[in-house]
């Protein structure tokens, strides 16, 4: 089975390049429909990288999710003046992996930035990821102010909000967060990243948590997210800054579906997404799926 | 000569600036540039914080160098290298003098300001970075100067982006990316006291248009400090037999200092600018190494040297009989930076330079006006409405010069109080209003959160019960970093903020029973 739903997404891919682009999605979407449907990719291994690539090409590679000339845009946390193995932010090997595939696949420019907590500079400097996702060639910017911009949202809590432009100008997202506690949405991975790209007083937002998190997710939809798990943290969230708090996975979930990354999420914290107000939300407003018996999930070691 | 000592000054102003910018966080722990070298050299700041604090920074003692060469050569430093002289010089300039403009007879005051502050200091009060140069010229374009820089260049920018056509926004874009790199701020800077400081400054240069040099030549203490040093000069001004008194030297000398006559240079009041050399147009000035006694001598006249020390003196207790100096009676808004001394300690030793205000990565550290009393105007403290205390950063201390706030490695900031959090109940939304709020724990920097929760319900109008989590503050983990206090969502009055009760460096300003009393002070 492996093997030829490879061989098969390696064939369309090839094929895809030769071919315009309006073809090109097309023929996607006839591949998809054919090949075995994924909706989760896990992938255990030591190397982080290496796990990254092959939830990524379980999935059919990222020449699925990404097409030729895409501006794209790599959303990490980078919220917090941390060290990578202090586990609250993104790993910075995922990050740049990501960017490297979204190169290979085509794309035109990659972009990453975050909306950092503490002070932007020291986050960037001691994440460690805009040193690996320049070296991956990414284009890695502070946020400027300037680029917000008020976008209606309707949603039940968030009616509009200021979203940042770049990435709402972009072709294609993918989303990057990192599986981390958090004193009121319990556990914050993909919905909350988003947090990232919102300007103004986005603490507010934590005064309805879980409706405001669906909310942003109407009009952020990424093409791809991949819940880095290879360090998680499972006490004094999302800040951390104790090692005893880090417990080392080596895994990464990649998907389409942002609320079955995170009821999946939920389960390496012995938890299920029913106990997140936020995945329930998700599931109930129709943005995704639960249920994770209802999911065609992969398990590969890397 | 002239063209060589405009090129030095220029230079060292370029430095001047360069290091300026340079104090700000790039992200890293260190700043890798030693951007107080000026105030460093400052043999002033050097002798009274000796007076003042009886101890000093081991930096400092590159001051010596300075003392020394001034000996040998003379005030160079003021004609030469200070970035404050430099720039009453280019102001002076800008203006066109009547020829044979005479000058004031006034350059005594300034050896009278340096008696005064000389006392004061040994009298444990530090009133010297008021008035000293390279302090006022740090702190006036830190909190004042660079931030107005800053805002009209955004704003110009601002407006490029309002009109929304194409090619302006294009080099407007290329303009706020090369100015980003180069010489913008990383965000703007906002300061409490930026018109005040910024006007005390612009009158300082405006006063170059009532006489050239007019700070340098009458009111700067360091250039009185200078002064004194080289009353006996190796360096000296000689005019040959030649000189007619024609008087061409005496209007374009920059310091005042008499060269009209072979017979009343004064050396004290010399700038060593060389003009006189140049204007000579019997080409008879020179400047020669010698061992021959100065012309002029520099009299101060007892009485008057006499009564601005007894000022110096008098102005201690003046000054100190306020509040802020009654025991257990400390300003709960004086939240100084980690690392900073114990107020006293501290006050004798700060020089109100505002490095450390200039790289506060946050803008949290503000300049003080009378909250630690008049003495310690423009001393740096935290508030954390404006910005907190960054839990890893440590740049304040690393750019203090004088040891006012001590250089801590992470490990030891980590475990100094400057503070301590209280939550307003009146306000805090789960507290005072049944609605769920985080932030302030969300925030929390330290690895085992300083705020914890008790999970209750809350009733609402409708008497529904709502699931709160209402903060409390560990008060023994809690180290008034306040970025609970910044970030909380309550704009305007918080729902939980610092105040200095519980900081490590005092003894008295304490809660807990059992907590400080017998600790050492950092």
């Amino acid at each position: 089975m492996e093997r030829r739903d490879f061989l098969k997404a390696a064939a369309a891919a090839g094929v895809g390049l030769a071919i315009p682009d309006k073809l090109n999605t097309l023929l996607h979407a006839a591949t998809t429909a054919v090949t075995q449907r994924i909706d989760l990719a896990i992938c255990h291994g030591a190397s982080p990288a290496a796990i990254t690539r092959a939830a990524v090409d379980a999935l059919g590679g990222m020449r699925h999710f990404i097409s030729k000339g895409d501006v794209v845009v790599v959303k990490p946390n980078i919220g917090w003046d941390r060290t990578p193995e202090q586990a609250a932010n993104t790993n910075p090997l995922v990050v740049a992996t990501l960017v490297l595939m979204c190169y290979e696949a085509g794309a035109k420019k990659v972009k990453v930035f975050d909306r950092s907590c503490d002070d932007a500079r020291r986050c960037y400097v001691q994440s460690g990821i805009p040193l690996a996702a320049e070296a991956a060639g990414a284009e890695v910017s502070f946020i400027n102010d300037r680029k917000f911009k008020e976008v209606a949202i309707g949603g039940e809590r968030i009616k509009s909000w200021l979203l940042y432009t770049e990435l709402l100008e972009a072709d294609k997202i993918i989303n990057v967060p990192i599986a981390k506690t958090h004193s009121l949405a319990k556990l914050t991975m993909s919905l909350k990243n988003w947090m990232g790209v919102m300007g103004g007083p986005r603490g507010r937002i934590h005064q309805g948590i879980d409706e405001a998190l669906v909310d942003l997710a109407l009009v952020i939809k990424p093409a791809l997210t991949v819940l880095d798990a290879v360090r998680i943290l499972t006490a004094n969230g999302p800040t951390g800054g104790s090692l005893n708090d880090v417990k080392k996975l080596d895994t990464v979930i990649a998907g389409v579906d942002q609320i079955a990354i995170d009821s999946y999420g939920a389960t390496l914290f012995g938890m299920t997404g029913n106990d997140l107000g936020f995945v329930r939300a998700g599931a109930r407003r129709g943005i995704g799926t639960m249920d994770l018996s209802k999911l065609s999930i992969k398990k590969i070691e890397a | 000569m002239k063209h060589a000592r405009r090129v030095t000054q220029g230079v060292f102003l370029v430095v001047f600036f360069f290091l300026f910018l340079q104090t700000e966080s790039k992200g890293t722990d260190e700043l890798g540039y030693p951007v107080k070298l000026f105030i460093d050299f400052d043999p002033l700041i050097f002798l009274s914080t000796i007076l003042s604090s009886h101890a000093l920074a081991a930096a400092l003692y590159l001051s010596i160098i300075l003392i020394v060469l001034t000996m040998l050569l003379g005030r160079v430093f003021c004609g030469w290298v200070c970035p404050l002289g430099t720039l009453n010089n280019i102001i002076g300039s800008m203006k066109r003098w009547p020829p044979r403009e005479k000058a004031r007879n006034w350059f005594r005051v300034k050896y009278y300001i340096l008696f005064f502050i000389l006392t004061s200091s040994l009298f444990t009060m530090q009133l010297v970075g008021i008035m000293d140069p390279l302090s006022l010229v740090v702190r006036s374009f830190s909190l004042s100067i660079y931030p107005a820089f800053n805002y009209s260049v955004n704003a110009a920018l601002d407006a490029a982006y309002k009109l929304n056509v194409k090619g302006i926004t294009t080099v407007a874009d290329y303009v706020y990316e090369i100015s980003k790199k180069t010489v913008l701020a990383f965000q703007q800077p906002y300061f409490t006291q930026g018109v005040f400081v910024g006007l005390l400054f612009i009158g300082i240069l405006a006063l170059n248009l009532v006489e050239r040099r007019f700070w340098c030549r009458y009111l700067c203490p360091l250039g009185a400090l200078l002064g004194l040093l080289s009353r006996y000069p190796l360096l000296k001004r000689t005019a040959s037999e030649g000189c007619n008194a024609c008087g061409a030297c005496e209007y374009s000398c920059q310091g005042n200092a008499k060269p009209g006559d072979p017979g009343t240079w004064m050396p004290t009041e010399c700038l060593y600018c060389w003009n006189c050399d140049d204007m000579c147009p019997r080409d008879g000035v020179s400047f020669r190494f010698s061992i021959k006694k100065a012309p002029a001598k520099l009299d101060l006249g007892r009485r008057k040297v006499l009564a601005s020390a007894l000022a110096g003196a008098a102005a201690v207790p003046l000054f100190r009989a306020t509040p802020v100096f009654k025991s257990g009676y400390p300003d709960p808004g004086l939240i100084r930076p980690p690392g900073a001394l114990e107020e006293r300690e501290f006050l004798a030793k700060c020089v109100k330079c505002g490095e450390c205000m200039k790289v506060c990565t946050t803008n949290g550290l503000q300049p003080t006006l009378f909250e630690a009393g008049a003495e310690g105007i423009w001393s740096p403290m935290l508030v954390p409405r404006i910005g907190y205390c960054e839990y890893k950063c440590t740049l304040c201390g690393q750019v203090c010069p004088t040891g006012a706030i001590q250089k801590l490695a992470f490990e030891d900031k980590a475990k100094v109080k400057i503070g301590t959090a209280m939550v307003d109940r009146s306000r805090c939304l789960p507290f005072a209003h049944a609605i769920p709020c985080i932030v302030c724990e969300e925030m929390c920097p330290l690895p085992k959160k300083a705020i914890w929760f008790e999970e209750t319900r809350a009733m609402n109008r409708d008497g529904k019960p709502v699931e709160v989590k209402q903060p409390h503050v560990d008060l023994e983990l809690c180290t008034g970093c306040g970025i609970c206090e910044t970030k909380c969502p309550l704009v305007g009055k918080p729902g939980i903020y610092i105040t200095s009760i519980g900081e490590t460096r005092s003894k008295e300003n304490q809660l807990l029973l059992g907590s400080r009393e017998s600790s050492p002070s950092l």
